[in-house]
C-alpha cells in the first residue's frame, strides 16, 4: 500500500542509476575491478533476511536467536563498509583510478539503498 | 547480586539499555572490523603493488597478529554470557564457571597478543630498518587494524551484554 506505482518506478531508476554509475566506472577505465562493489552490496542484505529467518527474535522465553541475529548484523555492518573500503583501498593502491572509485561507491551506495528501501516497503505491506 | 559481580565494576549510563542501541552497536562493531581488515589488507596490497619502492614486503608473519586478534574475538563472543556467572546451573559437571573464565582469558590472550604481536612487527620489521613515509605507514596500518579489531570486539561485547536488562524489561 505504501509503495505505490511512483515509488517503484523512482526506485527502480535509481537501481538503474547506480548500475549504470558502477559499470561505466569499469568500463569507461577498462578495468573491470569496480565490479566487485555490486556484488558486496548485493550480499550485504542476505544475512540479515538470512539469520532473520533462522532466529525468531519474538521468542523471548528463549535467547538462542539473539546470536543469530547478530550475527547477520555483525556481517551486514562488516559487507557494507567494504563495499566503501574496497574501492578506496584499490584507489589507494593505484589498480583504480579516483573517478572510478568514487562512482563506484556512489553507485554502489546508491544499488544498497534501493534494496533496503525495497525490502522496508515489502515489511510495511506484510504488516497488514 | 553476587552472581552478577562480574559486571558490577563496570557501570553502564542509563540510555544505553535500549534495544536500538544495542542492534546499532552489532553494526559498529562489524563496520570497525570491517575497517581494520581493510586497513591492514590495504597496506598488504600496497606492498605488493608497483607503489612500493623499498624492499621491505609484507608476509604472512605480518598476518599472524591478525589472524590472532580475529580467533580471540571470536572466542570471547563465543562464549554464552550467563556461564560465567553461574556454577549453579552447571549442567555439564562442576566448575562450569571456572571453565568458561578459563576461555575467556585465553580469547582476552589471543587480542592482547595479537596487538602486541603487531608493535613488534612495526618494531622490529620497519622502525629497525628504519623505514620511513609510505613503507612505515605498513606497519602502522599493522597495529591500528589490530586495535581496531580489538575495539570491535568491546563494542560487540558490551552490546551483546545490554541484551540481558533489555530482555528482563520485556519479561516484566
Amino acid at each position: 500500500m505504501a509503495a505505490g506505482l511512483k515509488t517503484i518506478i523512482a526506485l527502480s531508476f535509481v537501481l538503474a542509476i547506480g548500475f549504470l554509475l558502477v559499470i561505466l566506472s569499469a568500463a569507461l577505465f577498462h578495468n573491470y575491478l569496480t565490479l566487485l562493489v555490486v556484488a558486496t552490496y548485493v550480499i550485504a542484505p542476505l544475512p540479515n533476511f538470512i539469520c532473520a529467518k533462522c532466529a525468531n527474535p519474538d521468542d523471548f522465553m528463549g535467547d538462542a536467536g539473539y546470536a543469530v541475529v547478530d550475527f547477520g548484523r555483525f556481517v551486514t555492518g562488516f559487507l557494507v563498509v567494504m563495499g566503501i573500503a574496497l574501492p578506496v583501498m584499490l584507489a589507494h593502491c593505484a589498480l583504480i583510478q579516483v573517478p572510478a572509485m568514487a562512482m563506484s561507491i556512489i553507485g554502489g551506495l546508491l544499488i544498497y539503498g534501493t534494496i533496503i528501501s525495497f525490502a522496508q516497503f515489502f515489511k510495511e505491506e506484510q504488516d497488514f | 547480586m553476587e552472581s552478577n559481580r562480574l559486571f558490577h565494576k563496570f557501570p553502564t549510563p542509563a540510555w544505553i539499555n535500549n534495544a536500538n542501541v544495542r542492534t546499532g552497536g552489532v553494526y559498529l562493531s562489524g563496520a570497525m572490523f570491517s575497517l581494520g581488515f581493510f586497513l591492514f589488507l590495504d597496506a598488504a596490497v600496497f606492498s605488493h603493488s608497483a607503489l612500493n619502492g623499498s624492499t621491505i614486503h609484507i608476509t604472512f608473519v605480518d598476518w599472524i597478529p591478525l589472524i590472532c586478534s580475529t580467533l580471540g574475538m571470536t572466542v570471547i563472543n563465543s562464549i554464552e554470557k550467563s556461564r560465567l556467572n553461574s556454577d549453579s546451573f552447571s549442567y555439564s559437571g562442576n566448575g562450569v564457571a571456572w571453565k568458561a573464565r578459563l576461555v575467556l582469558f585465553l580469547g582476552f590472550a589471543l587480542i592482547a597478543g595479537g596487538l602486541a604481536g603487531s608493535v613488534c612487527v612495526l618494531v622490529l620489521n620497519y622502525i629497525v630498518e628504519e623505514a620511513q613515509g609510505r613503507t612505515l605507514w605498513m606497519g602502522v596500518a599493522n597495529c591500528l587494524g589490530n586495535a581496531l579489531v580489538m575495539l570491535s570486539c568491546v563494542v560487540l561485547w558490551v552490546s551483546q551484554n545490554m541484551e540481558d536488562d533489555f530482555q528482563y524489561t520485556l519479561s516484566l
